[in-house]
């Protein structure tokens, strides 16, 4: 049997990554400001995306990035702390989740 | 759909949906930033048995800014004003964190009757009561569950059911000799409680403060 492809369509997913496998049935995995899924988008925002990222803290808690800011753009200077663990938020640079690089690095091998 | 209605929404059904915290929220009228959420006094603590009723408001910046609560339920407790249902607890103000949810701050409440702070009181006398005779204290606040929490009836062991006529020398936590003393001397009953109240009249307390200093106080029109 001889099979001719003669038209194909990539579908792709994206996440964004928050540090841990990806859960459907774990309700944990929303912003904890606007209680909306991090793979939506902040409640003022329409569309999720590169508009409306994620944004990570040195500590290691998640944020949609909007909603973070409002809340440290409203506080005084020596109280702009996590939400979670009161620590002073400092936003990480970059952080990829160790599970995401284990997973980059399998497909490279 | 505006994001706080949006997150207000989702808190009501979560706690609808989660019957073991024994936390309820109700609506008081057509506005979703109004309600009204309970919950059963703590165990093990003079609220044991009654269940505390809390108007809780919305603030329009919610959840930057935090959720307005005040006791419905009267309560006997250092940090609730025993005239206004006013709280006096940190999350409540400067300590608010955005990630609070009205679960969570309910919750706060029930713990803060478990451990009172009377070193930063909202009732200044309620506070005093508590230091000077904690025993003394807890019998009020029983006192207090028993007629509007709904709670036991301290004086029925078996636990009666709840009503009863309101005794005022115990609502204001005092010992009945005391006040039949000075209602002896011709004041009048109301004005007595209301002066050995305020002065602190309970434990240890009796014998530093002279029969002079309270009648004194009585006569002040």
């Amino acid at each position: 049997m001889k099979v001719t492809i003669k038209n194909w369509n990539a579908i792709a997913q994206w996440r964004w990554d928050i540090g841990k496998e990806f859960d459907e049935t774990d309700d944990e995995d929303l912003c904890g400001i606007c209680r909306v899924a991090y793979e939506g988008c902040c409640p003022r925002c329409k569309m999720p995306g590169d508009d409306c990222p994620v944004l990570w803290g040195e500590c290691g808690h998640v944020y949609h990035m909007h909603c973070i800011m409002q809340w440290i753009e409203q506080q005084p200077p020596n109280k702009q702390n996590c939400p979670m663990d009161r620590k002073p938020w400092i936003t990480a640079e970059r952080k990829t989740a160790n599970t995401a690089t284990q997973q980059t690095q399998a497909v490279q091998s | 759909m505006d994001a706080r209605l949006r997150r207000v929404n989702k808190e009501i059904a979560d706690c609808k949906n989660d019957k073991s915290s024994k936390i309820q929220l109700d609506l008081v009228d057509e506005s979703p930033f109004h309600l009204k959420g309970s919950f059963p006094g703590p165990e093990g603590t003079p609220y044991e048995g009654g269940r505390f009723e809390v108007d809780i408001r919305i603030p329009d910046s919610y959840p930057f800014q935090p959720l307005k609560m005040k006791f419905i339920t009267k309560v006997y407790h250092p940090n609730v004003s025993s005239a206004s249902g006013a709280i006096c607890l940190d999350i409540l103000k400067d300590q608010w964190s955005p990630v609070l949810t009205l679960k969570s701050t309910l919750i706060s409440l029930q713990s803060l009757l478990c451990s009172p702070e009377p070193d930063d009181p909202q009732d200044a006398e309620v506070a005093k009561h508590y230091m000077t005779s904690r025993s003394s204290f807890e019998e009020t606040a029983r006192y207090w569950t028993h007629i509007y929490a709904g709670g036991p009836d301290p004086k029925a062991k078996d636990g009666g059911s709840g009503g009863g006529s309101r005794d005022e020398v115990a609502m204001a936590g005092l010992e009945k000799a005391h006040v039949d003393q000075f209602e002896a001397l011709g004041f009048e009953r109301g004005k007595v409680i209301d002066v050995l109240r305020r002065l602190n009249y309970r434990g240890a307390n009796v014998t530093k403060i002279t029969e002079d200093r309270v009648v004194e106080e009585l006569l002040k029109p």
